[in-house]
């Protein structure tokens, strides 16, 4: 049996404070997407499609959640005699050296501390990708065009909108290979003036001895990131850094309008996300989500537009909107243009518009939470876990609830005005 | 590990269920889909499950490849572990050749080896062919408490059904004092649910009695009614045997109405929907801006473009555009075609219905099938697994398509009522 020869770690281990409430308890790469999923399931099903089978996973944020879903990696056919997933915490060991053992201080430093793990599974290539992106991408292509290259680090860029340029890595590519990809010129850390629109995915393949070093010089530093410390250090080292064009759908979560914007995408007649098309795969025991009833649609009920998973039970109306296992809509309610986690239950007569609610809330008889409906709401409005909201309450667009807010204090509370954050 | 004795499940998953019709052509009665994802037998093993008995075999015979595949190492119901645990016992040659089970208690006897190994206080016996939601706990406390050598589940049905059943009569201390077996004129309404609780070594010794006796609702009961304690136990509430097409239509509407009895995630019902082989993590069910639903189960994987009513529909089933379906199951990945319209139907898997087609077209709901009058004469329409129905194909009532029905198989546009293809 031929040994696997690339090693994949994956970057799951930020918090991303843009995402608010979604992130308290959970790392952003476990926060659930597409109705019954989670954002990592993109980049795992990536890999089981890609045919790699050794996976490492460098968390260390609220990692609760992110273990749970894991399990043993048997749901992306990743435990076998050559296969495995390996969840990389961060430990302590016998040395002061915070360097050897602590925290992560960075992503490059997560990679740094777990070099022995690296090491023992000798691979031909490193693949290190983020945990938190929503694509869909066959790694061979691009690890077989980092051999033609014989490049020291591909890194995959897609074209953004120019004017969010600013929020990633870009790159000057040169046109050595046309529409697959080419050598780097320049590359810049979230520049203020972006130069190009090529946005680095955060996917990149290393040559192992090249990896090896960059880290250990980036230990001399006090920043230990990929995109703001390894890669400018490899161009400025003049190493053959390629970039691999990317042309497909690449959704970024990394604020709440984002994301919201991502669950639109899996909307429509033709959906840019195509969980089905796209083979994706998740864990069906984290939540018990196996166990849930299929979807029970009663008299009076209209969904149009939408994506309801098993376990939910509708009796109002829910238009453009994404419900996870377990949520509950009662007669008279309208959801419309939101996202629902899991085990929501919404009383009669709410009014929701473009909200996005964590698991566990009950909402009360006639709640109104964003702008009216089929008005344009602008704001994303926010609601947090466990949380039990009284009757008749009125949320403002763009508000925010955080969770467990204890029934003593919604006692106090009349209305929410908009952009109010409720803590 | 402690040595205490336990309950033993035996599940009887052999039966053929005949009156099912082309529902069981493939496959035996318990692995018959039912309400979305589920399969029959769902229902009494998470019984067994939630009854927090721990160690089941179950009885195979008929076309059982469906039914194993579906309870895998029995992981989906808590099975596995180290003194748990779920074994399939299929019929095997003994001494003589062709030892097929000649009747349930012929069946047990064969696996007789298997109650040996695993000694326990008591058996419980049951079928896997019946929908309902029972607390097997409290049935065994029951049996000790009146230390029975037998005590067998019973409720009341309609008279006019009893002949369908075993049938007891009891005094006023619950003692079963008389029976019949499917009686023609009974002389009581309270039936047999098919579920016993037997003092183990009592079940033993019955067995070991007589070869002859092969059937416990025909031999063994009538003889331990007339010289033992058997009692029987009060069950009120949902049951179901869902045997006949009528039957089994009935129960799945049941799931939908909004007044009803039977809730398989209330009464924590756990399935394996990892069978056949594939994936089961399909996304959720996607409801695109035409669409219209009401009074149905939807599951995971369903794509609906056009109108469902009062129907269930099993993973992976796409209704197009301008289609309508109404008072119909559909099993897993079904399609049906633009503007084409079922009615009062049950679909088999991966059945094709193409644009522009009527499926229960007509009222004629009386009028029976020609060639089983006995299985379908309520008006309902069936189709066979992957079976393909033609573009602008009219099909009327009490109709039968059968499995893997090519297009060339139509040579007119139209199937009248009670017909068979």
């Amino acid at each position: 049996m031929q040994k696997p020869s690339t090693l994949a770690m994956i970057l799951a281990g930020s918090r991303v404070d843009k995402l608010d409430v979604l992130t308290y308890y959970r790392p952003k790469s476990a926060v659930p997407f597409g109705g019954f999923a989670r954002v990592i399931d993109f980049a795992l099903s990536n890999l089981l499609h890609s045919g790699i089978e050794q996976v490492a996973i460098l968390s260390q944020y609220r990692s609760y959640s992110l273990i749970n879903h894991i399990g043993t990696g048997a749901a992306w056919d990743m435990i076998g005699r050559n296969r495995g997933i390996s969840l990389l915490p961060p430990f302590k060991d016998n040395s002061d050296n915070v360097a050897h053992a602590d925290w992560y201080r960075g992503s490059a430093d997560a990679v740094y501390k777990n070099l022995d793990f690296v090491k023992y599974h000798q691979p031909e290539e490193i693949l290190i990708l983020s945990g938190d992106h929503i694509y869909k991408m066959d790694y061979r292509d691009m690890i077989v065009y980092h051999h033609q290259k014989d490049a020291d680090l591909t890194i995959a860029f897609v074209q953004v909108d120019k004017a969010k340029a600013h929020r990633f890595g870009v790159a000057a590519i040169d046109s050595e290979d046309g529409e697959t990809g080419g050598r780097l010129t320049n590359y810049w850390e979230k520049p203020e003036d972006p130069e190009t629109n090529w946005a680095s995915l955060t996917v990149l393949i290393f040559k192992p001895e090249v990896l090896y070093q960059a880290l250990r010089e980036n230990q001399k530093t006090v920043s230990f990131e990929f995109g703001r410390d390894i890669i400018p250090q490899l161009m400025a080292q003049g190493k053959k850094v390629y970039g691999f064009k990317y042309t497909g759908y690449w959704g970024y979560t990394g604020t709440t309008e984002e994301y919201w914007q991502a669950s639109m995408d899996l909307l429509g007649d033709n959906p840019s996300i195509d969980m089905q098309a796209w083979g994706l795969r998740t864990n069906m025991e984290h939540r018990g989500i196996s166990d849930a009833q299929p979807v029970l649609i009663r008299e009076g009920a209209e969904i149009h537009n939408s994506l309801v998973y098993n376990g939910c039970i509708v009796e109002g109306t829910v238009r453009n909107s994404i419900l996870f296992p377990g949520v509950q809509v009662e007669k008279g309610a309208v959801i419309e243009d939101s996202v629902l986690f899991f085990n929501n239950h919404i009383g009669a007569n709410c009014k929701l518009n473009k909200v996005i609610m964590d698991v566990n809330s009950v909402l009360g008889e006639g709640v109104c939470a964003g702008p009216e409906i089929a008005s344009e709401a602008n704001l994303v409005t926010l609601i947090g876990w466990n949380n039990h909201i009284p009757d008749n309450m009125c949320i403002g667009e763009g508000a925010t609830i955080y969770p467990n807010i204890t029934s003593e204090q919604w006692g106090q509370v009349k209305r929410i005005a908009a952009e109010e954050v409720l803590r | 590990m402690s040595a205490k004795k336990e309950t033993l499940v035996l599940l009887l998953a052999g039966g053929v269920g005949s009156r099912l019709n082309i529902l069981v052509q493939s496959r035996a009665k318990p692995a018959v889909p039912f309400a979305g994802h589920y399969r029959i037998i769902d229902f009494s093993l998470s019984n067994v499950m939630n009854s927090g008995l721990t160690k089941v075999g179950v009885l195979t015979q008929y076309k059982p490849l469906s039914l194993m595949r579906h309870l895998g190492m029995g992981e989906a119901w808590d099975f596995t572990g180290r003194s748990r645990g779920l074994k399939i016992l299929p019929p095997h040659t003994g001494f003589q050749d062709s030892d097929w089970y000649k009747g349930t208690a012929d069946a047990v006897r064969q696996n007789i080896d298997f109650l040996e190994k695993n000694p326990a206080d008591e058996v419980v016996l049951l079928s896997g062919d019946h929908i309902y939601n029972m607390d097997f706990h409290a049935m065994i406390e029951y049996h000790r408490f009146k230390k029975a050598d037998v005590t067998i589940g019973m409720m009341v049905v309609p008279m006019s059904e009893i002949y369908q059943f075993g049938a007891g009569v009891i005094d006023d201390q619950n003692r079963i004092i008389g029976w019949e077996e499917k009686p023609e004129h009974p002389k009581t309404n309270l039936a047999s649910m098919g579920i016993y609780v037997f003092d183990y070594k009592y079940l033993l010794d019955s067995l070991y009695r007589d070869k002859a006796e092969v059937d416990f609702g025909m031999h063994i009961l009538p003889r331990a009614i007339d010289n033992d304690n058997v009692f029987a136990y009060p069950f009120y509430g949902y049951w179901r045997d869902v045997g006949t097409i009528q039957s089994y239509w009935e129960a799945n509407m049941d799931v939908i109405r909004h007044d009803s009895s039977i809730s398989p995630a209330g009464w924590g019902i756990r399935t394996n929907i990892e069978a056949d082989g594939r994936p089961a993590d399909r996304p959720p069910a996607r409801f695109t801006n035409d669409a219209k639903v009401s009074c149905s189960m939807i599951s995971a994987g369903c794509v609906i473009r056009g109108t469902v009513v009062n129907s269930v529909l099993a993973p992976g089933v796409v209704v197009e555009e301008g289609a309508i379906v109404r008072d119909s199951i559909l099993f897993a990945d079904c399609s049906v075609g633009k503007n084409s319209i079922m009615d009062l139907t049950i679909c088999d898997k991966r059945v094709k219905i193409l644009a522009d087609s009527v499926v229960g077209s007509g009222t004629n709901h009386d009028f029976p099938n020609i060639k089983q009058p006995k299985h379908l004469y309520t008006g309902i329409s069936l189709v066979g697994k992957e079976a393909i129905i033609p573009s602008g194909v009219s099909i009327g009532r009490n109709c039968i398509i059968n499995s893997h029905t090519q297009e060339s198989a139509f040579s007119t546009k139209e199937i009248a009522d009670g017909e068979t293809l």
